[in-house]
């Protein structure tokens, strides 16, 4: 076609097209595309219906790709879901390890949050479990838990304090003495820390302090009450 | 088994003295409740309790008791009823080993070289209460009034409290010492932790409270002043 063979296997080739149908065919359809190339501008080869042509290189296109992706999305799809027995197991025992701690963790905060003083803490140290308790109303808040501590050793102190009147005529002087005067010492302190919580009622040092000063209260209370 | 001693005052007036000695064995513990009176326990190296008392005019009546694992003197449950009590001053010698828990209404309370399981000293109202030389896993000390003074050596896993109302609590132990410290003065906010500050000691609370662990805080420690002072100081 391009007449680029020699004499002699230009002479062979032609022999075999003459015999070879199959070969003849693609020869011609080479040399009518070599012709169309060599007549003009290949730009301004344009096929008859340009759209129509396109459209159906995309269908045919489309009908190859689609059969092969779509087994591999189900593939993928059964993948994630599939598992195997000892990945099954290893799930399980995963999820119950984690949810035994979650359940330990929280219950060793409510456990440790309670062994403290309750009653002596503030809003700000209550744990979240804590908070939701007393939001549903299962639990108590800092304050109401100090307001029903309060109320309890007030309780004990009106009894010891009913005891130690009944007994103090009995003390020598020394004895009424030292009494009233660390009695006065214990009443300064409750009364001052009443007076900041009033102002601060999520003071935790202070709840503290009064806690453990009605404590010495009672405690000073009750052993002055045995003499 | 137990053994009771009478001291019945015969002259009310006078000064009386009471001794007595009691056999003690390991698990041997000293429990004395006093009403007032100073009460001092010295640790020695002999197996055996050795109590002496001065009982000032009107005389209290002592009942000791040696039972199973204790020697017991209570002078509230023996002289029930009776307003009118002297003071009681005790020296107590013990074997360094044992346990001791004393208390008093009022009156100063010492305790010295005892390496043990518990020392506690209680006073109700005022008084000093001075440890010196002591080992123990617990020990408490608590008054009202009063100064409280700890010199010893602080043991893994030990709890140590140390508690008053106003006075000054000094305590001294060596360095390093391991333990986790919760120490409050709220009115005061007077806390000197000498060779412990810093680190890992942080104030809180307006620097009312101090709370932190030296070494690895192995043993536990909280000093609570309400209207005194704190104050560590090196061993």
């Amino acid at each position: 076609m391009d007449t680029e063979l020699d004499e002699p296997r230009a002479a062979l080739v032609r022999e075999h097209l003459a015999a070879c149908a199959g070969c003849a065919k693609i020869c011609e359809e080479l040399a009518e595309i070599v012709d169309v190339c060599k007549s003009g501008d290949p730009d301004d080869i344009v096929p008859p219906n340009s759209k129509a042509m396109w459209c159906r290189i995309n269908n045919i296109l489309e009908s190859e790709i689609k059969p092969e992706l779509l087994p591999k999305i189900e593939d993928t799809r059964r993948r994630i879901w599939r598992f195997t027995l000892p990945q099954l197991a290893a799930a399980m025992v995963t999820i119950a390890l984690v949810s035994s701690l979650v359940t330990v963790v929280a219950i060793r905060n409510y456990m440790s949050a309670a062994a403290d003083d309750f009653a002596s803490r503030s809003a700000e140290s209550q744990t979240m479990l804590e908070r939701l308790m007393a939001k549903v109303g299962l639990g108590d808040s800092p304050q109401r838990a100090r307001e029903r501590r309060l109320a309890q050793q007030n309780a004990a102190i009106e009894y010891w304090d009913r005891r130690v009147q009944d007994r103090r005529a009995q003390w020598d002087a020394r004895m009424r003495d030292a009494f009233d005067k660390n009695l006065n010492l214990v009443n300064d302190s409750v009364n001052e820390y009443t007076s900041i919580l009033q102002q601060d009622p999520d003071d935790e040092i202070t709840g503290e302090m009064l806690d453990s000063a009605l404590d010495d209260k009672m405690s000073l209370l009750r052993e002055f009450a045995e003499l | 088994m137990s053994v009771v001693f009478f001291v019945l005052p015969k002259d009310i007036s006078a000064q009386r003295r009471y001794s007595k000695t009691y056999p003690a064995g390991q698990s041997v513990r000293l429990e004395l409740i006093n009403r007032s009176g100073t009460v001092t326990v010295e640790g020695w190296n002999r197996p055996e309790i050795s109590i002496t008392a001065s009982l000032e005019a009107p005389l209290a009546v002592v009942q000791p008791q040696s039972l199973n694992d204790k020697i017991y003197i209570n002078l509230i449950k023996d002289n029930a009823g009776r307003g009118d009590v002297g003071n009681v001053n005790f020296t107590i010698r013990v074997p360094y080993y044992i346990a001791v828990d004393i208390e008093t209404r009022i009156g100063n309370l010492t305790v010295s070289n005892i390496r043990s399981s518990r020392v506690r000293a209680h006073i109700s109202t005022e008084g000093d209460i001075t440890l010196t030389n002591i080992v123990a896993e617990g020990v408490s000390a608590e008054n009202l009034s009063g100064d409280i003074f700890f010199d010893g050596e602080l043991r893994s896993g030990g709890f140590y409290r140390f508690s008053s109302m106003q006075g000054n609590i000094n305590i001294r132990i060596p360095v390093p010492s391991s333990f986790k410290l919760v120490a409050t003065a709220p009115s005061t906010r007077a806390i000197d932790l000498g060779s412990f500050a810093g680190g890992n000691m942080k104030a809180v609370g307006d620097g009312r409270r101090i709370v932190g662990v030296s070494g690895d805080g192995s043993a536990s420690m909280q000093v609570t002043n309400q209207k005194g002072t704190i104050s560590f100081v090196r061993r």
